[in-house]
């Protein structure tokens, strides 16, 4: 089954007196443990596509479905259960919680789920370490660099076991010998973990990294080409390779 | 856990902004404790006024005195068998601190060159004086028993008459035959029962002066003092029983029967009361409210996160009423704490308070600290600060998770 499916999605706002559209009639299905990136200019549509699948935004039109379910048939609840479940998300300015510290920081989505604090805290832990920070859990997001932050918001992304990431602009923040280590992470982690990656970067270096690229322009993708090499996920079923 | 250390560490996150809805929270309990402190001691000190100076806990009549009394009071006194039975009974009870009878009749007081109307209580001077203590002697001296013909008068009769101690006086009244009849009084002093109106018609005889100018034996009440107030219902409805069982024609009165003014007072003072609260109650809550608001906007992007990683909205919501609480029951002890030392500071102070209305005496100002008023008002304050963050909460909750989340 496809982890995302979006059945002719259509997202059009209003700016001032016009109505601009976002997305137009989208479809597009990504499978489990792919590793895709979605370019497109400012205002292509990149960011409300990673939200109506992020279940924080709903289509004027068409149907957003994740593991099957629809989300247009879920509750304000629901959809945030959805998302406490199967979705991670990394934003561009990290969003951390300042007041706690780094492991705090990652246990938060597990307190969420009412996991029980001390297991909460060794999967916290867990997480810290997969990304390189074992050393730096009790450090506050002030007390680290942004590439340290962006690897503690990776490890909080992570650390429910969700079946898809969403990033936006991961790297927008980062200089680019961080921004790469970060790419280099996360392609790893794709790799060790097999969660499907969607993250919108208009970092060109990123798409060397790629499983799968998808370009947006004026609401529709103009392009979907597969990679044959660097990220491939190995045994992963749904694998759609040109 | 870690979601109240959250809460926690986000009350802190802003001192001075939780310093600032820390002493609103304070504010409102201090006031309110220290007002209700200040009222239940003034009640207290009104209600045991009025039963150590006139009343006593329980008044015992002759059956139709209260309906029919005022018209005919001849008619309805308890006769001396009976006084002699059922004093002895009362005495008896553990709660019983003392019983004494009154002869009340009204009559003219004249000095030869002016006549006043005057309130007269025949009254047993000895047992008068335990249960009299709020009555205070402003000139001359006590009545005793020996000074048969002697009189205590109100002080403001003693004023308006330019009485001096040792005053030669001339008593009028109805005799209980219906006939008239005039005994010759000495002052032997002047009497406040720290109710001016009483005190200008008011004066006190010897019993047996007061039986012998009405031609009885009888007396119109006996009056029962109990050692503590609170025994009151139970000693009236024991009472109550036994003069049943005994198919005696008595009925009783409580002190809260007959403390009409009493009553008035603390009803007033009850609304005055309550309508602090509301201000207090309004003050505070705009203030958290306030503080609280400033927390929801500064920390926008915060909630958006929070949602966007699965936090449902009853958390965010959480979130916000939990700093609320933790907020409220620091304010609320603080509050309590403080309150508690300003009133002991007050009371200690012995700070008087003017005259007040209708009253002859001054007082000092004291402030209770029951524990009910201190438990009532802390849980106040804490209501009020989880009340006041429900606003703020929902607003929160509500917010949608991709604007929050751009919210910079």
């Amino acid at each position: 089954m496809a982890v995302v499916e979006l059945q002719a999605i259509s997202r059009s706002f209003e700016l001032g007196n016009t109505r601009v559209t976002a997305l137009d009639k989208l479809d597009l299905t990504l499978e489990k443990g792919e590793f895709v990136v979605l370019r497109g200019v400012s205002g292509s549509g990149k960011s409300t596509l990673l939200n109506l699948i992020g279940a924080m935004d709903a289509p004027d039109a068409g149907e957003v479905f994740i593991h099957g379910q629809a989300l247009s048939s879920l509750s304000d609840k629901q959809k945030s259960q959805l998302r406490s479940r199967y979705i991670g998300f990394i934003f561009q300015a990290f969003n951390l919680i300042p007041v706690l510290t780094a492991l705090e920081n990652v246990q938060y989505p597990l307190s969420l789920q009412k996991v029980p604090d001390r297991e909460a805290k060794a999967r916290a832990a867990k997480a810290l370490a997969q990304v390189g920070l074992a050393d730096f859990v009790d450090r506050r997001p002030n007390q680290l660099s942004g590439g340290q932050m962006q690897r503690v918001a990776i490890a909080r992304a992570l650390v429910t076991n969700p079946d898809i990431i969403l990033a936006d602009e991961p790297t927008a923040n980062l200089d680019s010998e961080t921004s790469k280590q970060i790419m280099d992470l996360l392609g790893s982690l794709n790799r060790e973990t097999g969660v499907t990656f969607l993250f919108a970067t208009h970092h060109d270096f990123v798409l060397s990294r790629a499983s799968r690229v998808l370009e947006l322009k004026d609401g529709h993708i103009v392009k979907d080409e597969q990679a044959h090499n660097l990220t491939l996920v190995e045994n992963s079923p749904g694998e759609k390779l040109g | 856990m870690l979601r109240l250390k959250l809460a926690l560490l986000n009350v802190l996150r802003n001192g001075r902004r939780s310093f600032i809805t820390l002493l609103a929270i304070q504010f409102g309990v201090i006031s309110l404790i220290l007002m209700g402190g200040f009222f239940a001691s003034m009640y207290e000190g009104m209600r045991e006024g009025v039963i150590r100076s006139q009343l006593g806990h329980i008044q015992i009549y002759q059956k139709g005195f209260n309906q029919f009394g005022n018209q005919e009071p001849e008619k309805y006194l308890i006769d001396a068998e009976v006084l002699q039975q059922v004093t002895g009974q009362i005495e008896a009870l553990e709660q019983v601190e003392l019983v004494t009878p009154r002869l009340n009749l009204t009559g003219l007081l004249t000095d030869g060159s002016k006549s006043l109307a005057v309130v007269v209580e025949g009254i047993d001077p000895e047992k008068e004086a335990l249960l009299s203590s709020a009555v205070k002697l402003t000139a001359g001296e006590d009545l005793f028993e020996e000074d048969i013909d002697g009189a205590l008068i109100g002080d403001g009769l003693f004023k308006s008459l330019n009485l001096e101690v040792g005053a030669s006086l001339t008593l009028m009244a109805t005799t209980a035959d219906g006939s008239f009849d005039a005994r010759d009084i000495t002052a032997t002093g002047a009497i406040s029962t720290g109710t001016r109106e009483v005190d200008n018609r008011f004066m006190r005889i010897n019993l047996k002066h007061a039986q012998e100018l009405m031609y009885t034996q009888g007396v119109t009440r006996l009056v029962v003092l109990l050692k503590e107030t609170q025994d009151t219902d139970a000693v009236m409805a024991q009472l109550n029983r036994a003069f049943k069982e005994q198919g005696l024609a008595l009925e009783l009165r409580s002190w809260s029967d007959l403390a009409d003014y009493y009553h008035e007072v603390v009803n007033l003072f009850d609304g005055i009361f309550s309508i602090v609260q509301l201000i207090v109650l309004a003050i505070v809550l705009l203030g958290i409210v306030n503080t609280m608001v400033m927390a929801v906007m500064e920390r926008t992007p915060e909630i958006g996160t929070i949602r966007a990683i699965g936090g449902t909205r009853g958390e965010v919501m959480k979130l916000f009423i939990s700093e609320a609480f933790i907020l409220g029951l620091i304010g609320s002890v603080l509050g309590v704490v403080f309150a508690v030392l300003l009133a002991q500071g007050i009371t200690g102070a012995g700070i008087m308070m003017p005259t007040p209305p209708g009253s002859s005496q001054t007082y000092p100002i004291r402030i209770f600290t029951d524990a009910d008023l201190l438990w009532k008002n802390g849980l106040f304050g804490l209501l009020i600060a989880v009340i006041s963050s429900i606003y703020p909460a929902v607003k929160a909750s509500r917010m949608v998770i991709i604007q929050a989340l751009r919210f910079a």
